[in-house]
């Protein structure tokens, strides 16, 4: 039996003199396609370590709530074969965190099916370390009522009901987690929701590089070349000793300069300074950007302050109900004029029909593209000529939804409004029916701080061998 | 002059679920520090565009990137019913007319 990957690299170090640590950032979204240059270049330059990320928050509570992947399976197993292929033929640890885009049990059972099933097809042999994103909402009750557990940016107080009423609820792993699936001996790791940082930092904090320096790295790899000029999905290559860390894309055309490295910590995030993990945080404040040369770019400075405490952000998704839309259009100038009083009116009618036996169990409401459906109304925009009518109800049940935006339809495709020329129709269809079910909505209803003195039980690893 | 035609980057994003984060970068030094020391930007300004309180709009400096940050919290939760930018990658274009 060969030695697992993990325990090589900790042993050349251990044995070997100090030398630079080579990590990969193959994909900042694994399943969205890997570009294959790009990786076969960054493979050529021998790495230490290929990391992935998988998932975020971004894409919204219906993934983390129903279980279901945002990316589609061809790719995502396309993507998941090329990066192991990579890793077992250098024999290098492959890390991928938060499977599955939102990281809960069936993300990550959906992932790692594919996992199994890919190293099955190829007849590939590898230990294979499985970290749990989910966390026991035993705990999180135990630390509502130890009054542990805070809301970010404003996020109402955590109750028990809510903790209960989640359909999944995880919590970002961090780097202790992952050291636990180091210090096990394992080729792979796939882990349930975690820090996209604790990906790439956990090695190099094993191996005693400061820990400012690999976190600030890890948030930059861990959206591949997207630090460079032009950005894009490429693997980048991040080079980090004890004073400094290089990053260079695998991609010819994509140039890591020090204004585009810097400005990639402004990046979705709130405070460009500071990246806040479980266990302490980098400060940016002295971090300092120069370039090699057209293609690199060399960062120092970060600074790492501890926390007291460790702590996990906990994240969860409930269900609000079923949801069903209606798609439509609208030309009239009068229409588009009035659409104000005529979508309430008709909201009106189709409540007096659809509650005849029934209470009013739904909610209803109209974005109206070409006038405030992605943002407020601007005041003293001119009218459009046309604009597109998104109606959309949720209901207990999706036969209910379907039923009141059914009726929607068709009382504002003939609704009579004041000054109305055309009696043909308010509305127009790109085809019928203009109706669709959408499946279950969800809503996020835990994103929170909590302090446990149960830490060491979350994220458990499992380590099995294909 | 407009923020459209001062700045190199003008764009949105969710910081978390909870938080809208606009980025304005400017291309050269003079551009930035001239809304810098502009009250274009600041907190009232931003309040009345974007309909939300003063006190809640985070404005950062980054001179390293000559660019502006500027923070507050989202109407509602990201993907909560009714919203209307998961992502929050649309709520930029207001800045564009900006007179500095």
């Amino acid at each position: 039996m060969t030695q697992p990957a993990t325990q090589r690299i900790l042993q050349s170090f251990a044995r070997g003199p100090r030398r630079p640590l080579r990590i990969l950032g193959a994909s900042g979204q694994l399943g969205y396609g890997i570009p294959t240059p790009a990786f076969e270049v960054g493979l050529a330059r021998e790495p230490d370590l290929i990391g992935c990320d998988m998932g975020s928050i971004d894409p919204g509570p219906y993934y983390l709530g129903s279980g279901n992947l945002a990316t589609a399976p061809g790719q995502t197993r396309r993507d998941l074969r090329k990066v192991m292929a990579g890793a077992l033929r250098l024999r290098v640890p492959l890390v991928i965190g938060t499977a599955g885009s939102a990281g809960a049990k069936p993300h990550l059972d959906k992932t790692l099916a594919l996992v199994r099933q890919i190293g099955r097809e190829e007849g590939w042999h590898f230990r294979l370390g499985v970290l749990a994103g989910d966390v026991d909402p035993h705990i999180v009750r135990e630390a509502v009522r130890a009054g542990t557990v805070t809301g970010i940016d404003g996020m109402p107080e955590l109750t028990e009901d809510e903790v209960l009423a989640s359909t999944h609820l995880v919590g970002q792993m961090g780097m202790d987690a992952f050291r636990r699936a180091f210090e096990a001996g394992v080729d792979i790791v796939i882990a349930g929701r975690a820090c996209d940082t604790a990906i790439f930092s956990t090695l190099p904090a094993m191996l005693g590089f400061p820990l400012g320096l690999a976190v600030h790295m890890a948030k930059i790899i861990e959206c591949a070349s997207l630090c460079c000029l032009p950005g894009g999905r490429d693997t980048i290559l991040a080079t980090l000793g004890d004073e400094s860390f290089e990053l260079e894309s695998m991609a010819p055309q994509r140039l890591a300069t020090p204004l585009s490295v810097a400005a990639h910590s402004l990046y979705e995030q709130a405070d460009p300074y500071s990246i806040v993990e479980p266990e302490g945080r980098a400060d940016l404040r002295e971090a300092r950007y120069e370039a090699v040369d057209e293609r690199r770019t060399r960062v120092s400075g970060a600074r790492w302050v501890a926390a007291p405490e460790r702590s996990v952000k906990l994240e969860g998704a409930r269900i609000v109900g079923e949801r069903a839309v209606l798609l439509a259009g609208a030309a009239d100038p009068r229409f588009i004029a009035q659409h104000r009083e005529i979508l309430p009116a008709v909201a009106k009618v189709v409540r007096g029909l659809v509650c005849e036996e029934a209470l009013e169990d739904y909610s209803l409401r109209w974005r109206v593209y070409g006038i405030d459906g992605v943002t407020d109304a601007q005041p003293g925009a001119p009218s459009p000529a046309e604009v597109f009518l998104l109606i959309e109800c949720i209901a207990p049940t999706p036969a209910r939804a379907e039923e009141v935006v059914r009726t929607f339809k068709q009382y504002l495709l003939h609704f009579g409004y004041a000054g109305r020329l055309s009696t043909g129709g308010n509305i127009a269809f790109p085809f019928t029916p203009p109706e669709l079910t959408m499946g279950t909505a969800y809503r996020f209803n835990v994103y929170h701080i909590m302090h446990t003195p149960r830490f060491d039980e979350l994220f458990p690893l499992t380590v099995e061998e294909l | 002059m407009s923020l459209a035609q001062l700045a190199q980057v003008i764009r949105s994003k969710n910081a978390g679920p909870r938080t809208t984060t606009l980025d304005v970068i400017f291309a050269n030094e003079a551009d930035f520090q001239r809304v810098r020391t502009s009250s274009a930007l600041a907190p009232p300004n931003v309040a009345r565009l974007y309909d939300v309180l003063a006190q809640d709009v985070r404005v950062i400096e980054v001179p390293d990137c000559r660019a502006i940050k500027i923070t507050f919290p989202r109407k509602l939760t990201a993907g909560d019913p009714g919203d209307r930018d998961v992502y929050g990658a649309q709520q930029h274009a207001r800045l564009f007319e900006v007179q500095v």
